[in-house]
């Protein structure tokens, strides 16, 4: 079994319920190294509409207790936002849903991937409620010391075209789908 | 929680240190809130066979660990606090770390960077460590600060 059983114990969203867990599924549908271009670039195959468990869920997962953070009723009276606040890295869950399992970006799911360096700005916070368009391009693709490195930019904006966080997502990837499939079926 | 000014803030000074558990259970909780399900975080088996990093082991997530690169700074100045706000997270993360493992993150003020009043900002220079000692991420984290 790819996804261990065990795992539906943490299952507390809607989206976890919906998403596609197996990453080991599909993967013939991922973008691969070889296959990528510099310079592509497109919508994510999903909008999220972020809802408060969504950001609770990262939050704790993080081991955050404070209260802003985790509590949706102290968080209304103090929070500058007026709901939860997201955790900077809640990034990495939006990034993942949207990107959705093929096509433009798909390498994020890529087995036998290795993270190596990821930079994420925060141009305002992420707020309960909004829905966010991740618009992905690829920004680099090298080999260095016979790894190769794949990047790829996710601008999110919110219904209204605010800018909302960047995110540069490197990873080190087996280079061709050849490869992928040595690990996918190992 | 309380956010210094951008004009007390010392060079040098010091967050409190963070502890994260990369026990497989957390590994998990992790695994299904940041989405990232790819299955040499998850699954012992698949990771025995196909050795990604060289370990039979299963691994934490270079986000997780990002994610206590952040956390250091923000559970004392918060993520977003009176006139604070993280700016940006520029992490690296350079060893693998396996489930079971404890990290330390560790922070200092590295720079003020004295852009003018209301957008004043002050670099963070973040380290993580296993609990042999070895580096395992490291991060530039970049902070607004009232003035």
């Amino acid at each position: 079994m790819a996804v261990p059983a065990r795992l539906d114990k943490y299952t507390k969203t809607t989206k976890q319920r919906h998403f596609s867990r197996d990453f080991l599924a599909g993967w013939e549908n991922y973008e691969t190294w070889e296959e990528a271009t510099v310079g592509d670039t497109g919508p994510a195959q999903r909008t999220f509409e972020i809802a408060q468990e969504d950001i609770i869920a990262y939050n704790r997962a993080c081991g955050e207790t404070d209260p802003l953070m985790i509590d949706p009723v102290h968080a209304k009276k103090h929070s500058p936002t007026g709901s939860v606040l997201p955790h900077p890295v809640f990034v990495t869950t939006i990034g993942f849903y949207s990107l959705g399992e093929k096509g433009l970006g798909t390498w994020a799911r890529t087995p036998g991937a290795r993270n190596p360096q990821q930079r994420i700005e925060i141009n305002e916070p992420l707020e309960v409620g909004e829905i966010i368009t991740t618009t992905v391009t690829t920004t680099d693709k090298f080999i260095q010391r016979d790894k190769a490195y794949l990047q790829m930019l996710l601008e999110l904006h919110n219904e209204k075209g605010v800018l909302k966080a960047r995110w540069w997502a490197t990873l080190i990837l087996p280079r061709t789908r050849a490869d992928v499939a040595e690990f996918a079926n190992a | 929680m309380s956010v210094p000014t951008f004009t007390e803030i010392e060079l040098g000074y010091a967050f409190t240190p963070l502890k994260q558990s990369y026990a497989q259970d957390d590994i998990d909780r992790y695994a299904l809130a940041s989405l990232d399900m790819n299955p040499v975080h998850t699954n012992e088996e698949w990771a025995s066979r196909a050795q990604v990093f060289g370990t039979p082991a299963t691994v934490g997530h270079g986000m997780m660990t990002m994610s206590a690169l952040t956390s250091v700074v923000t559970r004392q100045w918060g993520v977003v606090s009176h006139g604070g706000s993280v700016r940006f997270v520029d992490a690296k993360f350079t060893k693998p770390v396996k489930a079971g493992e404890t990290v330390t993150a560790t922070a200092k003020v590295k720079r003020k960077n004295h852009h003018g009043p209301g957008r004043n900002w002050v670099l963070i220079a973040v380290e993580a460590k296993d609990s042999s000692g070895d580096l395992v991420g490291l991060a530039d984290v970049g902070y607004n600060l009232p003035d």
